[in-house]
């Protein structure tokens, strides 16, 4: 599941690039939790305007 | 109004949008400086501490490279002055470059820059290409001078047959450049660019240096080419 880390030298971007699932790990806590985050907050937004 | 839903809500779009077009913005910023930071060319002392950088210095001349298949990596990656078995490059075995295996790194510096200027000024990327630069009507000189066409001695009998002579590699390589209409080796024949003996060596130093650049195995195809590696 982990790929073993094989760049030149160590580097956040190596470690985004060592295979699918860190990158999706990375991706989904860069845009899918903030706008989870976003969605609930906006939900509650419109809950109180009514 | 109760069923007014977040996903059709203006505001939920825009915020989610700005946070990532932000954020990306900033991963490109850091990106950028982690790669020059990378790609920046090495120097002596780092080959002498045994450093291996991507780019390594000029100094990299002085040294026997050869292209070998990383286990680790799973890719093939120049090594330089012999392998210490586990794909890293040990910075021991020299290699003579025109006579001579201790060029300064004031002197080896000033043949690469003079190597570079040289392809730009005759338009190598017109026909070649380089570190993924140009075309591909002539071939690839990335790793050209691991070629095996070159690392067998095939090119240095042609050349050194003609010329009636003994030559290295080096040597041959820029004869060759300085006259590549005498000794046609493809289908298409390079012209003769006017490219002067100093210029010449100039441009081999920089494809010697080019082909101890780290490139993560491109060109994907150089490895399959019968003695490209481990001159297998």
């Amino acid at each position: 599941m982990f790929e073993p880390f094989t760049d030149v030298v160590p580097s956040f971007f190596g470690w985004i690039n060592q295979g699918p699932l860190t990158l999706t790990i990375f991706l989904h806590t860069v845009i899918i939790l903030p706008m989870i985050f976003i969605y609930f907050q906006e939900k509650k937004r419109l809950e109180n305007e009514e | 109004m109760a069923n007014k839903s977040v996903w059709s809500d203006n505001r939920f779009w825009q915020r989610s949008a700005t946070w990532v077009t932000g954020f990306a913005a900033i991963l490109l910023i850091w990106l950028t400086f982690d790669t020059s930071a990378q790609i920046s060319m090495g120097t002596d002392k780092d080959i002498q501490n045994k450093v291996t950088k991507r780019v390594p210095g000029p100094t990299v001349i002085n040294y026997k490279i050869t292209y070998e298949r990383s286990p680790k990596r799973g890719l093939e990656v120049p090594i330089i002055g012999g392998n210490d078995g586990k794909g890293n490059s040990l910075f021991q075995e020299k290699e003579k470059f025109f006579g001579r295996d201790d060029w300064s790194e004031k002197e080896a510096r000033a043949m690469l820059h003079l190597g570079k200027l040289g392809s730009q000024a005759k338009n190598c990327m017109d026909c070649h290409t380089l570190l993924g630069n140009g075309a591909y009507y002539a071939p690839d000189l990335t790793k050209s001078w691991l070629d095996p066409m070159w690392e067998d001695g095939t090119m240095q009998a042609i050349i050194g047959g003609t010329l009636g002579k003994e030559l290295s590699k080096e040597e041959a390589m820029a004869e060759f450049l300085q006259h590549p209409e005498l000794y046609p080796t493809h289908a298409r024949q390079m012209p003769n660019l006017g490219i002067t003996k100093k210029e010449a060596i100039g441009i081999v130093a920089f494809l010697k240096q080019m082909s101890s650049i780290d490139t993560n195995g491109f060109p994907r195809n150089f490895g399959k080419m019968k003695g490209a590696i481990n001159g297998k």
